[in-house]
């Protein structure tokens, strides 16, 4: 054997021609030199040689592997097979298609969200530095921590090899071009060396970096350095207005950066008081790189030591008390991920799931046709075949059709990644990485691999019983066969059916979510746009607010708008979500921590632009604004749970911490802020403008805000130009952010819900459709085996109506069967998936109930076809044609 | 299809097939038709070669790399391809031709006392 010619078969096979060529040229010249004439010679010359064709075989044989060649030979084998029996390769070819392509896409998914590490250096030993406590007896899990908690783990914590914390935020750019909003991030010396990420230019912040009166500096992200400074090779050390302040620019971080879910534009550093540190808002998150050898546990207890000492300190005493802090260190990727990995695991058992049913299709269909080649394989075995022969020609059969499959599935999966990436309303981390990569081609082949196995190993198992019995007429294997086709139809009814009551769960939890009252209305007509005002444009804060209030009047008086305000944060911005402990005056004891309540800023007309109903009371005027009157609204909840009915509530007095008291004038209906599926929190909602100032604390003012504005014109792009001509006209230049409408936001909330509903959706229509498909096929194939029996059954006078029933009702038994075996599975399975429900139980009887009904029906209807054809046999014809 | 069977053909087991050729190629590098040319002409036209048998028996010499094949300049000045003896085809020649001295000497002495009971 010649590997170099066996791949050139045919190039050699030429070869040998063109030499018995010249064998048979020479040796005719030679006769003709002897006398004969040219053709004489030339067949002379033939018989001589003997035949040429036989001799090329023979070299051609000796260059073969035997057994790739028949391997090959089968594989072409079953290739003309699939080419020339449309009705079995179709069905069989599309269903592992979608089967193995749903499976590919969502391990594609699975793979980039939660198997690929971070794209960081040692990825393992990171991890995200927070803090569990308790907030009204409700544990949280992931408080971040204070400036003073960073600096007290800074010093003392012995397992860190690098450790900082860090805050996502916004900034305006200014100078050259237009005005520009940007995404930041706020971190202190230790969060790039703790990811081990190196800049492209210049350098990291330094310690230096993070004094107090420090020189500002910024690192720029790559994508933002090409966009805004074309690449500028010399771009450190050039100086750049970020909120009207200079920083010089000190490095660019290299273009596959990311930080960790977010993409900021800039990075800024972090700065920390020289003195003692006295704010203590738990705002930052932290990031730490564990020492070589240190575990998240041990890195726990020795933060745990770090966190007790720096709660003895007088200062902080009573809050650490109060909240039971315990330090709560994760694997970063777990940050990162979040909760997408319920989803994806739901989703990829559910497709697992699809994966069995069209396995088991498959098989019935091969099954089939095995049968109807019962006595070719017969005749084989007669023959002389063997029983191997035979089952390799199988197994290949089924290995072409299951890579077949897979290739096909490929295309599918690319094509609905290609979708999911682009849709991106899934809402899911790490998004812009899912991709087809070699992980997932393997991942394909194996699953082409394992379901060819799957199946091709129940018809080499039938092939090789028949071939024993070597029969090839008989007919007698009819009902051994049927017992293994009705329990894989049994089965497939059974996975449907926990199927369908998957996509039933989430079709319910849809639509409770849908059903939730949010607290505003018809969110695709509220336009919003984040804007901020910097300090260092407008210094004094009640120009800032003369400036919103201006910002509103204008934009509340653009044609079609039905009325226009400003928050701090709209409802679900999660991004702005803020929270203060509010003392009720009368009701929270003294010397306590009052509770944390969601508190917004809202300016007059908020409510009416958002569309959330105002109970009692009244709205805030501008007029409460300019004179910085010290009132507030709540929210429903709040005032019933403080003093019963919400008109009581008009009146009362509440203050945030130790602030001035606030009277209560309106009480407003409860709005949904963190996200349709969460309750709504009790919420304060403090007026716009100058706060009520905490004693011995200057006058300040919030200056990024969310505008809100009303009008069925929104999201068209004429309004948009409408809106930031009014914006600009107040301030030339104040850049305009996240301008979309609420509804976004909205959908973004439900996003998940949806996704995990159309997947699931999905897979159950699948599996509907295979489980008919099955039903069908084995009723029809119990009808051709007894078409004898009917038209025996007929002749004698039975009742076409009865014979028709016989065949329904096995139909309804295999269903039931089925079914029964789908509800218990079902039962047992679903509450794994009972965190992504909402407003349904796990075992909700009208979807287990309507889920048993539609598969029933469908049974019913799938063996109602052959049923009629068994009925309607014309017993003379099919008693003559045997 | 049926094939001219002469008595001597049909007893030319494979490897004295194989050995001959080797012998013609000690002369020199040979094409095919040559090859068998010196074997019918070397043996007085006793063995017949069959081709059926040449063409594949110079393959599998070559596959054993005993034979090296090259493609030449015919006589008349056509491409015809040439094979020639590798340093292994001259030691295996050298073991064939023992062998086979072995094989002939052993059947000249069961063949011989034979004789002389006949006689």
């Amino acid at each position: 054997m010649n590997w170099r010619r066996f791949f050139r078969r045919d190039p050699s096979d030429a070869e040998q021609r063109e030499e018995l060529d010249f064998y048979l040229d020479v040796t005719a010249e030679e006769y003709i030199a002897r006398g004969m004439t040219p053709d004489e010679a030339r067949a002379a010359a033939r018989r001589k040689l003997g035949n040429t064709t036989l001799i090329r075989e023979e070299v051609y044989r000796m260059n073969t592997v035997t057994l790739l060649e028949s391997a090959w030979r089968d594989a072409r084998h079953a290739l003309r097979m699939i080419r020339t029996k449309p009705g079995f390769s179709i069905p069989a070819l599309l269903s592992l298609a979608l089967g193995i392509g749903g499976n590919i896409a969502i391990f594609s998914v699975v793979n980039a969200v939660l198997i690929r590490p971070l794209p960081y250096p040692e990825p393992d030993a990171l991890v995200g530095v927070f803090n569990s406590a308790v907030f009204e007896r409700q544990p949280i899990h992931d408080m971040p921590l204070s400036l003073g908690m960073y600096h007290a783990y800074e010093n003392g914590a012995q397992s860190f090899q690098d450790f900082g914390v860090w805050t996502a935020g916004a900034a305006t750019i200014t100078g050259a071009g237009d005005p520009e909003q940007i995404a930041t991030v706020t971190m202190t010396n230790g969060v790039l060396p703790a990811l081990g990420v190196r800049p492209y230019l210049g350098r990291w912040f330094s310690r230096e970096d993070n004094a107090e009166r420090a020189q500002e500096t910024a690192i720029l992200s790559y994508g933002y350095w090409q966009r805004r400074f074309g690449g500028d090779a010399h771009v450190v050390g050039r100086v750049v207005l970020i909120d009207f302040v200079p920083h010089q620019v000190i490095g660019v971080m290299p273009r596959t950066f990311q930080f960790l879910n977010l993409a900021p534009d800039v990075l800024l550093p972090q700065h920390l008081p020289d003195g003692p540190i006295r704010s203590d808002e738990f705002n930052h998150s932290g990031i730490a790189r564990l020492k070589p050898g240190v575990t998240v546990n041990g890195a726990n207890q020795d933060i745990a030591r770090v966190l007790a000492l720096w709660g003895g300190a007088d200062d902080v005493r009573q809050v650490v008390e109060q909240l039971r802090f315990k330090p709560q260190l994760r694997p970063l990727k777990q940050d990162v991920v979040g909760d997408a990995g319920v989803v994806l695991r739901t989703l990829m058992g559910a497709l697992a799931l699809v994966l069995l049913l069209v396995c088991a299709n498959v098989a019935n269909l091969v099954q089939v046709r095995t049968q109807s080649r019962r006595r070719e394989f017969a005749i084989r075995a007669a023959l002389g075949a063997g029983w191997g022969r035979i089952a390799r020609e199988l197994l290949v059969e089924s290995l072409t059709l299951g890579i077949l499959g897979g290739a096909l599935g490929l295309g599918f999966a690319y094509a609905g990644i290609r979708l999911l990436v682009a849709d991106g309303s899934a809402n899911l981390p790490r998004l812009a990485g899912i991709s087809i990569d070699s992980a997932s081609l393997l991942f394909a082949l194996a699953c082409s691999a394992a379901s060819s196995l799957a199946f091709g190993s129940i018809a080499i198992l039938k092939s090789g019983r028949t071939a024993a019995m070597q029969n090839a007429r008989g007919a007698s294997a009819s009902s051994e066969q049927l017992r293994a086709q009705n329990a894989l139809v049994v089965a497939q009814v059974g996975l449907a059916l926990v199927l369908l009551i998957g996509a039933g769960l989430m079709i319910r939890s849809f639509l409770a979510l849908r059903s939730v009252a949010p607290g505003f209305t018809h969110p695709e007509q509220i336009e919003t746009v984040r804007i901020l005002i910097p300090k260092a444009q407008i210094p004094e804060p009640e120009r800032v607010v003369r400036m919103q209030a201006d910002l509103v009047a204008r934009l509340a008086s653009i044609p079609g708008v039905a009325a226009a305000g400003f928050a701090s944060g709209l409802p679900m911005e999660l991004e702005y979500h803020n929270g203060n402990v509010v003392a009720v005056e009368g009701r929270t004891p003294v010397g306590q921590i009052p509770p944390n309540r969601t508190t917004k800023q809202v300016s007059p007309g908020l409510f009416a632009a958002q569309g959330t109903r105002l109970i009692v009371g009244r709205d805030f005027t501008w007029d409460d604004v300019f004179s910085q009157r010290r009132i507030a609204i709540v929210s429903e909840n709040m005032a019933h749970e403080n003093w019963g009915d919400p008109r009581d509530a008009l009146g009362k007095r509440i203050r945030i911490g130790e602030g001035p008291w606030m009277e209560v004038v309106g009480v407003v209906e409860n709005v949904h802020d963190d996200g349709v599926d969460r309750p709504a929190p009790p919420t304060v909602y403090l007026r716009a403008g100058i706060a009520a100032a905490q004693p011995g604390t200057p006058a300040a003012v919030r200056r990024s805000v969310t505008l809100a504005i009303r009008s069925n014109r929104a999201a068209t792009e004429s309004f948009l130009r409408e809106i930031t001509a009014a914006i600009h006209a107040v301030n030339p230049n104040l850049p305009l952010a996240k301008v979309r409408t609420l509804n976004d936001v909205y959908r973004g909330s439900m996003a998940r819900t949806s996704f995990a509903l159309v997947l699931l959706g999905i897979a159950g229509a699948m599996a509907l459709t295979l489980a008919v498909v099955g039903v069908y096929g084995v009723l029809a194939y119990a009808v051709a085996q007894r078409r004898r029996e009917m038209s025996i059954r007929v002749a004698l006078g039975a009742e076409p109506g009865l014979v028709q029933a016989l065949f329904v009702r096995q139909g309804l038994m295999l269903a039931c069967a089925g079914g029964a075996l789908g509800l218990c599975s079902a039962a047992a399975l679903s509450r794994w998936i009972s965190s992504l429900l909402f407003g349904v139980a796990p075992l909700d009887p009208l979807t287990y109930g309507v889920s048993g009904a539609i598969i029933l029906a469908a049974a019913v209807t799938a063996s109602y076809i052959p049923a009629r054809r068994a009925a309607s046999v014309d017993p003379m014809e099919t008693l003559r044609s045997d | 299809m049926p094939r001219r069977q002469s008595p001597l053909q049909s007893e030319m087991v494979q490897g004295t097939l194989d050995m001959l050729i080797l012998q013609t190629l000690v002369l020199g590098p040979a094409h095919g038709q040559t090859i068998a040319h010196a074997i019918e002409r070397g043996s007085e036209d006793v063995l017949q070669v069959e081709h059926g048998s040449l063409y594949p028996a110079l393959h599998r010499l070559e596959n054993r790399v005993w034979i090296a094949a090259f493609w030449g300049t015919s006589e008349n000045n056509r491409r015809a391809k040439y094979y020639r003896l590798t340093r292994e085809g001259k030691r295996q020649l050298a073991v064939q031709t023992s062998r086979w001295e072995q094989v002939v000497r052993a059947i000249g002495r069961i063949l011989n006392p034979a004789v002389e009971k006949q006689g």
